[in-house]
């Protein structure tokens, strides 16, 4: 393992951060072989011989594939024609140079979906630790720029903590990536990894992992199936929705008064009215969850972060100016997205902040919840 | 026109610079030819029809290098379940956020009213397509 320091060190750096992105997307810069050398044998032999990095498919696209082929975005692929944010050093040139990216949260996509379902729970467990250590070693030494949201082996929550007491130390490590699973995230089934998390004092980094509504064991999103990438993709936002509800109501930020969360490409132009929807209810019918002590907008306020990719463009731009004082400048986190399509550059996104409110969304919020 | 008004002084015709961007031959329907002008960046294509045009590779949406994006066709609004595809070669979808223009027009498809793809005017000379960008001021010597 790579170098480990206490948790709170790497604060200066922080300080001098201007402008911290905090979703983005590495993928494995040479598929499953980048793995390799972090997989036991035995676990390698298996993987390989179920095919591991080989066409799975005749390639006739499901219905979920997006309409334009790839999420990733072409005109972002490394100098030698890879793939969108499998090369770091062109990822940290045209992100973080490119676009004056002082620090970006990376989180990889494909880690939380093999870990949500893809992979069985025990082969999840050593798929965890192997994308965990394959960018810890091979990512985080190249640039001092680079956080990474560490994923966890969900299926397991005590493997799932052993992941986290194993390689949460490490300085550069600012976040729990915690694959959504079909179990409400207020449910005690994650109390084991929200009491390792906060020991840690990482925050728990939620965001999709492409396979919701499409594998047994993610979470379904709605009531029925969809039939269309437009309309699944448009209704991610619900599981933002009903997880911040499900933590406030099982009285999670009671139980762990030091553990916040970061809601990453969910969109915030949601989050008014369900906050003012379960302060209403709350009064009326408190009793049912009598460990929820006050307003449930106090809880989202004091612990809850929303990135703000994928920012809306309503024809007049000044209603989403007004909805964004609704939420306030407290709790949104500039987020890019890089280097999927539906992206928000910085220099294109929120131009309306003035100077202090652009200060608070671009950088402070994301040290208020990141571990930096 | 009053007699008596002061004439308004010509307005000075703004400088161009031409660009070569290569044999007319070369060009299969579909591809952009990258071409630069200092700072700029320009894709030249040839259209099914054999029409060029040279473009900004710039997206007015957000600014994304609109030349990475797919030339295709595209599926034009039809009755439910039905479905159509025409236009070959000449529609290009950003390759941020998918929006589709218009190579003909330079019109966003979804929004025809939306900020257009620029172009620049081309020709053929001597079996070579041109191209004829606005000089900058450095160009100009100004």
């Amino acid at each position: 393992m790579s170098e480990l320091i206490e948790p709170s060190a790497g604060a200066q750096a922080s300080v001098r951060a201007r402008l911290i992105d905090c979703d983005v997307h590495p993928v494995l810069q040479r598929g499953y072989k980048s793995l390799v050398p972090y997989i036991p044998r035995p676990w390698h032999e298996r993987f390989v011989r179920k095919g591991a990095n080989l066409p799975g498919t005749s390639g006739v696209p499901l219905k979920f594939t997006h309409p334009n082929g790839a999420v990733l975005r072409e005109d972002a692929r490394a100098p030698d024609g890879g793939l969108a944010g499998s090369d770091p050093k062109f990822l940290a040139a045209d992100l973080c140079d490119g676009h004056g990216v002082d620090l970006a949260l990376l989180n990889c996509l494909e880690a939380a979906s093999v870990c949500s379902a893809k992979a069985g729970v025990e082969e999840s467990i050593v798929l965890a630790s192997a994308y965990n250590d394959y960018f810890i070693n091979e990512w985080l030494p190249l640039d001092q720029r680079f956080l990474f949201a560490m994923t966890v082996p969900v299926q397991d929550p005590q493997a799932a903590v052993a992941e986290i007491k194993r390689v949460g130390g490490h300085k550069q490590i600012a976040a729990i990536s915690l694959p959504l699973v079909n179990i409400q995230m207020g449910n005690r089934w994650y109390w084991p990894i929200y009491a390792a998390a906060q020991e840690m004092g990482l925050p728990i980094f939620l965001h999709v992992t492409g396979i919701e509504s499409l594998l047994a064991g993610s979470p379904s999103i709605t009531a029925g199936s969809f039939d269309s990438y437009i309309d699944r993709y448009l209704a991610m936002p619900q599981l933002a929705e009903s997880s911040v509800r499900n933590l406030v109501f099982n009285g999670i930020f009671e139980r762990f008064p030091d553990l916040k969360f970061i809601f990453a490409e969910f969109g915030f132009l949601w989050v008014p009215a369900i906050v003012w929807r379960m302060d209403r209810m709350w009064r009326s019918l408190r009793h049912d969850v009598p460990w929820v002590l006050k307003p449930p907008s106090e809880y989202v306020r004091e612990r809850c972060f929303f990135t703000t990719q994928p920012v809306d463009e309503p024809e007049n731009p000044a209603h989403l100016r007004a909805m964004t004082d609704l939420i306030g400048y407290e709790n949104i986190c500039f987020s890019s997205d890089y280097p999927h399509w539906d992206n928000d550059m910085p220099d294109a996104t929120l131009r309306y902040l003035d100077a202090e409110q652009r200060q608070k969304v671009f950088a402070d919020n994301a040290r208020k919840v990141l571990r930096l | 026109m009053n007699d008596t008004a002061t004439p308004t002084p010509p307005r000075a015709r703004r400088q161009t610079i031409t660009l070569d961007a290569g044999e007319a031959e070369g060009f299969a329907p579909g591809d952009f030819h990258m071409i630069t002008a200092g700072t700029r960046r320009i894709g030249v294509i040839r259209l099914q029809n054999g029409e060029f045009r040279a473009l900004r590779d710039w997206c007015p949406h957000k600014g994304a290098a609109i030349c990475k994006g797919i030339v295709s066709g595209t599926w034009p609004p039809s009755s439910p379940g039905e479905l159509r595809y025409e236009r070959e070669n000449e529609i290009v979808a950003c390759p941020w956020h998918g929006f589709e223009y218009d190579l003909v027009s330079g019109a966003e498809l979804c929004q025809p009213d939306a900020p257009k793809l620029r172009f620049y005017p081309t020709a053929i000379v001597d079996g070579r397509v041109v191209v004829t960008v606005p000089a900058t001021r450095t160009e100009q010597g100004t």
